[in-house]
């Protein structure tokens, strides 16, 4: 199997083993042995739940460094929708592309465009899908993670067209490349993120196949340099790549969900990894009719609640409304450009998802069956309470990971009372 | 048949509707932790489901066993319940003794078991008026990877 990538590190140095990761951690993927956390990587679905609830902060986002793009000859920025929620009421989309221009791109994409056109190339797929419905939007890079490892008779129903941001890497290499007259590899595309999941699906796509993007900087990492650029900016004109419009870059349809158009009958948006779960058993069940596309966000809120955002996720939202209430509709060349590219571009997904090779299957049947029933035979002698300090989350987990012979049975401190002083030297203050 | 490796028994409940769903969800659980390949995985969770679902809507209690093999899964759903009079026109897509208010809790569309036809290799249904019901259903694996 390929090495896992995954869009977070963990600082031992800076990891003092407090547990809060591995109790936050959806898919239980974080043991903490010897009071330092680390990962089972087959289980991480890059959720980021980890990361903002370390005390110490041993964990961090895995995103590029400015410096990592000197290498290229022409910097393009591909902004997430919900960068221009994170500024000021008055701030416009078009004043922070050029504060992202003054940052050293030497250009700001038009991506409401891309936005647009997977909009309709969504709707096109829904009419003639013979089926199974519903299918699930893959653009949040957790969903599709979440139903590799947890729901894999489902993966199927991710629905097989390129997310936007690809289409935009595919779309704006071309189009340099031509205007400019350089080689593709010498133009990066780069996602300006709302959270790490984006990163990794851009090293690592889920789909196996290579991403046209170079890399993402996360929202948190450019947030202060934009603020203080922008309010430099005095007027529009001042600029002589002056010529961004508001529209082109910010969509200006409805607020809820990455596709504006998608309607409400066909689809159901839905945001919260919690609330995905139960919706997920239900279709699993076949419980759910009449529905025919899900659009599905980890993060509560949708994007805009992304955890390398920097705004709280309300006041974003009611900036978002803000700014699509006043925004001016682009023009006419707007629509011109998004017929153009609807007739010749290809919009469905390159390579396909597969569920994830889970560790234990390795092993043929008869083995992994054994090592069920040992589990559940060893979980009998824990007591259920969940403490953790065997260094798994739950009891049936330690039971599991012994089974599985990655753990000792005694690591229990109901089973060895003598662990506590073991635990001791780590947690000594 | 293939030698047995697993085998466990759920209890369901009868008109609670509440819980409706739960036993397939926990076989689900474990066949997917046990690393049965999707497309067996998703057509027995559906089987269970609607079995699970029956027995909830028309009897007053029942049992689902769940049989593991290196070549099959099988599911033998057993209650204790008015049974099915005529069982060739409960297979017939659309027909459904559901009431109304089962209806409107959206279940009783008259497709649970032609969908675990559907869905599963081998299905059987024996059934005593007045005594209850018995459904057989086999899943073929695949593969063992
Ligand atoms: N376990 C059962 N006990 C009694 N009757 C049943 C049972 N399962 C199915 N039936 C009968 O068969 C009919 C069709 O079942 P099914 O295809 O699952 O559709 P539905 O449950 O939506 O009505 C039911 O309406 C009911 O009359
Ligand atoms: S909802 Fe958006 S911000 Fe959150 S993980 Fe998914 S893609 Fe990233
Ligand atoms: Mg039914």
């Amino acid at each position: 199997m390929r090495e896992l990538k995954h869009g977070f590190k963990i600082d031992a140095d800076k990891c003092n083993g407090r547990m809060n990761c591995m109790r936050a951690c959806p898919t239980h993927s974080i043991r903490v042995k010897n009071g330092k956390a680390r990962l089972i990587p087959e289980l991480c679905i890059d959720c980021g739940s980890c990361l903002g609830v370390c005390p110490t902060g041993a964990i961090s986002a895995t995103t590029i460094t400015f410096a990592e793009l000197d290498r290229f000859k022409f910097k393009v920025a591909v902004a997430s929708p919900a960068l221009f929620t994170q500024f000021g009421m008055k701030d416009t989309p078009a004043q922070v592309g050029l504060a992202l221009l003054d940052l050293g791109f030497d250009a700001v994409w038009e991506y409401a465009v891309d936005i647009e056109l997977i909009d309709r190339a969504i709707m096109d797929c829904v009419k003639t899908w013979p089926g199974p419905f519903p299918l699930i939007s893959n653009s949040c890079p957790v969903i599709v993670r979440l139903i590799q490892v947890a729901y894999p008779s489902m993966v199927e129903q991710l629905i097989p067209v390129e997310a936007p941001r690809e289409i935009a890497g595919r779309e704006l290499k071309r189009r340099y490349s031509q205007e400019l007259g350089l080689k593709p590899e010498e133009i990066a595309a780069i996602y300006i993120t709302p959270c790490q999941a984006k990163t990794i699906s851009i090293l690592q796509p889920a789909e196996e196949a290579k991403s046209y993007l170079d890399g993402a900087v996360g929202i948190s990492q450019v947030y202060n340099d934009i603020l203080s650029k922008m309010r430099r900016i005095t007027s529009i004109g001042d600029t002589p790549k002056g010529l961004m419009s508001s529209g082109e870059l910010l969509h200006w349809g409805p607020p809820e969900g990455e596709f504006p158009k998608l309607s409400r009958e066909h689809y159901l948006p839905l945001t919260g990894l919690t609330d995905v779960i139960k919706v997920f058993d239900d279709i699993e069940k076949g419980k759910i009719r009449n529905i025919e596309f899900l659009e599905c966000h980890a993060c509560q809120g949708g994007c805009i609640g992304g955890n390398l955002t920097v705004e709280n996720l309300y006041v974003a939202r009611s900036k978002n409304l803000h700014l699509r209430a006043n925004m001016p509709k682009p023009g006419s060349s707007f629509e011109k450009e998004v017929e153009r590219r609807y007739a010749v571009e290809d919009f469905s997904l390159r390579g396909s998802v597969k569920p994830r090779r889970i560790e234990g299957e390795v092993v043929d049947l008869r083995e992994r069956v054994t090592r069920r029933k040992r589990a559940d035979e060893l979980s009998r002698a824990l007591p259920l309470l969940n403490c953790g300090l065997c260094g798994a989350p739950t009891c049936k987990n330690h039971a599991e990971d012994v089974a599985a012979g990655r753990a000792e049975i005694g690591d229990c401190v109901f089973l060895s009372l003598h662990r506590i002083d073991i635990l001791r030297t780590f947690y000594k203050k | 048949m293939a030698a047995e490796l697993l085998r466990e028994s759920f209890e369901i409940q009868g008109r609670n509707y509440d819980k409706a769903g739960e036993v397939s969800g926990e076989i689900k659980v474990i066949l997917r932790d046990l690393g049965i390949e999707a497309a067996s995985l998703r057509r027995l969770v559906i089987v269970a489901f609607e079995a699970e679902m029956n027995v909830v809507m028309y009897a007053r209690r029942g049992t689902l066993t769940l049989i593991l093999t290196e070549e099959d899964v099988n599911l033998e759903v057993r209650d204790e319940g008015p049974g099915i009079p005529d069982i060739e026109l409960a297979f017939k897509e659309g027909y459904s003794t559901a009431s109304d208010e089962m209806r409107e809790l959206g279940f009783g569309f008259g497709m649970g078991l032609p969908n675990m036809k559907k869905n599963s290799d081998e299905l059987k249904v024996e059934s005593e008026v007045g005594k209850g019901t018995l459904v057989v259903a086999k899943i073929r694996l695949n593969s063992n990877a």
